[in-house]
C-alpha cells in the first residue's frame, strides 16, 4: 500500500494530495500542464522536500513532517521513477544498465525472462544510444522492475511515441504491475492514456485534486465543471428554468435528433462540419430567439436551448472536496452572445441546415462550478 | 575549412621554425653535455605533482561549481578566473609576498624545514598557480555536461550520492576532465612567469632553456624546446584520444 498525503509549496499555488494506492492497483494523476502532478510524485521520490507530509510504502514510513519526523533519502526508498526520457546510463550496455540497481541481483534466469517479456532480449549488448525510442523505454521499464522497487511512479513515460507502441507499452506496464502487485501511478496529460493505464483516476487541477474514481465515472459524472472541461466537455448550456445552472456537452454523448427522454434538446444551425477519425465532428450554433413549443424554454440572451422537459428542479449533489472553486461561474454565459457546441456524429451534415441533438444525459453544473442532480422532474432520466 | 587551416598552419608556424632552425649537431652537442637532461626530469615530475594536486583538490571544486551547490557562484568562478587573467610574473611576484620567506606562512613552513623559494615545492606552486584555472574552468564544463536526472535515476535506483558519483558522474564526465587535465599539464609544463621568480632552482625545461639563451645563445637553446615539445606531447595525445573512443563508444 502506498500512501502519501502530501502538500508541497510552488511558486504559485501549494500542491496538496491525499492518495492511496493499494498493491497492484493502478492510479492515474490526469490533469493539465503545469497542475501540479510531477510534483507529488516527486515528493513521494523523496526529490522534492514537502511543507506537510505523511509518505508510507508497504508499511515503512518515507516521509513524516509530523513527530517524530523522518526523511529517508531516495537512494533507500525504493521507489522507481520512470520519465518522459528514459534516462538510461550512456556509459553502459543494455545488460549493465538492466543489472544497474544493487538490489538486482536478479539470477540470469529472471533476467532472460524479463528481457524477452519486454521484448529487448536481443539488445543486451547495445549502447543506449543505439536504441529506438521505444526501445530505450523499454529498457528503463525493465530496470525498475529488475530493481524489484515497492512502487512503480510513471510521469508521462510515452509522451512523444507513437500511439501504437503506447498503447503496447502501457498494455506491458499493465500486466506487469498485476504480477509484481506493486501499487503504480500514472501521470497523463491526456485522457485516453489515463483511462487505458488506470484502476481510478485522479483529476488534479492547479495543485488540487478535484475528483478522484473510476475512469469511467469520472468523464460520465464530473464532480466539478472544471473537471468536465478537462475530461472534454467542450460545450456549457444554459439549462432553462434554473439560473446559473449549465449542462455539460461532450461532443461525443451526443445523439441526432430530439430525445427528450434521454436528455437536453439543442437545436440550431450547423456552421461547421469535418471529419473527425470515423466520425464527422460538427459545430453547431444554437438557434437564437424564443421559441414556442410548450417544452421549450427561452433564454435570457438571446440563446435558445430547447429542453426535452421542463420545468428542472435542482438540487445541490453534495460533492466532496467542499472549498474547492470550479473555474467559473456558469451563469454569467447567460448574457452573453449565442453558445455553440461541437459533437461528434456518425453521419455528415450540411453546413448552414437546421439541426436538432440531444445531449445524453448531461451533467449540470451550478452557479458555483459544482455538479448538480436534476429531480426526476428535470432534464433527462 | 579554409579559416581552420590558416589558424592550424599559423599556431603550427613556431614549431615549423623551431625544426628548421635546428641541426642534429646542435641537439646532440646540447643534449650530451653532462646533466642536459636533468632539467627534463625535474618537469616530468613537478608536472605529476601538480596533475595530483590539480585532481584532488580541483575536481571537488568544480563538481561544486557545476552543481551549483556553492553559495555565490559567480564570486567562487571570479576567484579561479583572478589567477587566469593575472601575468604569471605578477603572481609569482605576488606568491612572493604571499609565502615568501618573511612571511607567516614562509615562516611556518621554515619551522618544518620547507621552503617555498628555489625548491621544487615553488615549483609545484608556481605550477598549479599557472595551470589550475585551465583544470577547474574545464572541469566544470565537463561536470556540467551530466545530465543530474541520472544521477536522481541512479540514486533511485538505490546508490548514496557518493557511489552516484563514482558510477555515472565521474565515468560520465570522465572525457572531459581528461582533456582539461591534459590542457592543465600543457600548461605546467610550459610554466614560465611564475616559476621564474619563485623557483629558478631546480631548473625546469623553460628554466633551462631561458638561462641556456642567457648564457650561450639561441642555438644551443632551441633544442630543450623540442626535448619539451616531444616529451609533454604524449600525454595530451593520449589523453584526447582516449576521449574520443569513450564517446565512440557511449555512441555504440
Amino acid at each position: 500500500m502506498l500512501e502519501a498525503d502530501v502538500e508541497v509549496d510552488r511558486r504559485d499555488f501549494a500542491v496538496r494530495a491525499d492518495l492511496r494506492v493499494a498493491p497492484g492497483e493502478r492510479l492515474a494523476l490526469f490533469g493539465p500542464s503545469g497542475a501540479g502532478k510531477t510534483t507529488l510524485l516527486e515528493a513521494i521520490a523523496g526529490l522534492v522536500r514537502p511543507r506537510r507530509a505523511r509518505i508510507a510504502l508497504a508499511g515503512r514510513l518515507l516521509t513524516s513532517t509530523e513527530p517524530p519526523a523522518c526523511t529517508i533519502p531516495p537512494w533507500q526508498r525504493r521507489v522507481g521513477l520512470l520519465r518522459q526520457d528514459p534516462g538510461l546510463f550512456p556509459h553502459l550496455s543494455v545488460r549493465d544498465n538492466l543489472r544497474y540497481a544493487r538490489s538486482a541481483t536478479a539470477p540470469g534466469a529472471e533476467l532472460a525472462k524479463l528481457t524477452a517479456e519486454l521484448g529487448i532480449d536481443g539488445l543486451l549488448a547495445a549502447m543506449p544510444a543505439r536504441l529506438s525510442g521505444g526501445q530505450a523505454h523499454r529498457v528503463a521499464l525493465g530496470r525498475l522492475l529488475f530493481s524489484h522497487c515497492d512502487a512503480l511512479l510513471l510521469d508521462e513515460p510515452y509522451a512523444g511515441l507513437d500511439a501504437s507502441l503506447r498503447r503496447v507499452l502501457t498494455d506491458l506496464v499493465v500486466t506487469l504491475v498485476a504480477e509484481r502487485e506493486v501499487p503504480a501511478i500514472l501521470v497523463a496529460h491526456e485522457l485516453a492514456e489515463a483511462q487505458a493505464f488506470a484502476d481510478r483516476l485522479a483529476v488534479i487541477d492547479r495543485g488540487t485534486v478535484l475528483q478522484a474514481g473510476t475512469p469511467h465515472d469520472v468523464v460520465l459524472r464530473p464532480a466539478w465543471r472544471r473537471v468536465a472541461e478537462l475530461v472534454g466537455y467542450t460545450g456549457f448550456v444554459p439549462v432553462p428554468g434554473a439560473t446559473g445552472t449549465v449542462a455539460g456537452i461532450h461532443p461525443e454523448r451526443v445523439i441526432v435528433g430530439a430525445h427528450p427522454a434521454r436528455g437536453l434538446v439543442l437545436a440550431g444551425v450547423v456552421t461547421t462540419c469535418r471529419p473527425a477519425g470515423a466520425l464527422w465532428e460538427i459545430i453547431m450554433q444554437l438557434r437564437a430567439g424564443t421559441d414556442d413549443r410548450a417544452t421549450g424554454g427561452a433564454i435570457a440572451g438571446g440563446v435558445a436551448a430547447e429542453v426535452g422537459v421542463a420545468g428542472s428542479g435542482v438540487a445541490s449533489s453534495g460533492v466532496a472536496g467542499s472549498g474547492v472553486a470550479g473555474s467559473g461561474v456558469a451563469g454569467t454565459e447567460q448574457t452573453r452572445g449565442p453558445v455553440s457546441v461541437t459533437g461528434r456524429l456518425p453521419t455528415p451534415q450540411v453546413a448552414g441546415e437546421e439541426l436538432v441533438i440531444t445531449a445524453d444525459d448531461p451533467p449540470c453544473f451550478g452557479p458555483d462550478g459544482a455538479a448538480l442532480t436534476l429531480r426526476a422532474a428535470g432534464i433527462g432520466r | 575549412m579554409a579559416g581552420a587551416g590558416l589558424i592550424w598552419i599559423a599556431l603550427l608556424g613556431p614549431v615549423i621554425a623551431l625544426l628548421t632552425h635546428l641541426s642534429w649537431s646542435a641537439i646532440s652537442s646540447a643534449l650530451s653535455a653532462p646533466g642536459a637532461l636533468d632539467p627534463l626530469v625535474v618537469s616530468l615530475e613537478s608536472g605529476a605533482v601538480t596533475l595530483a594536486v590539480l585532481l584532488l583538490l580541483g575536481t571537488p571544486l568544480a563538481w561544486m561549481l557545476a552543481r551549483g551547490t556553492l553559495p555565490f557562484p559567480r564570486v567562487w568562478e571570479a576567484g579561479v578566473l583572478c589567477s587566469l587573467l593575472l601575468p604569471p610574473l605578477v603572481i609569482g611576484l605576488l606568491l612572493i609576498f604571499m609565502i615568501g620567506p618573511y612571511t607567516p606562512i614562509g615562516q611556518l613552513l621554515a619551522h618544518v624545514n620547507l621552503s617555498t623559494t628555489n625548491t621544487f615545492l615553488a615549483l609545484v606552486i608556481a605550477e598549479v598557480y599557472e595551470s589550475a584555472p585551465y583544470y577547474v574552468l574545464g572541469a566544470q564544463a565537463a561536470f556540467s555536461g551530466v545530465d543530474p536526472r541520472l544521477e536522481q535515476q541512479a540514486e533511485l535506483l538505490g546508490d548514496r550520492p557518493r557511489r552516484v558519483f563514482r558510477r555515472v558522474t565521474l565515468p560520465l564526465a570522465a572525457p572531459g576532465l581528461t582533456m582539461a587535465l591534459a590542457v592543465a599539464w600543457a600548461r605546467a609544463m610550459g610554466a614560465f612567469g611564475a616559476v621564474v621568480i619563485i623557483a629558478y632552482h631546480p631548473f625546469g625545461i623553460p628554466m633551462q632553456i631561458y638561462s641556456t639563451l642567457q648564457v650561450t645563445g639561441l642555438a644551443s637553446a632551441l633544442p630543450f624546446a623540442l626535448v619539451l615539445l616531444v616529451v609533454a606531447l604524449p600525454l595530451p595525445l593520449a589523453a584526447y584520444t582516449w576521449s574520443a573512443r569513450a564517446r565512440g563508444r557511449r555512441r555504440g
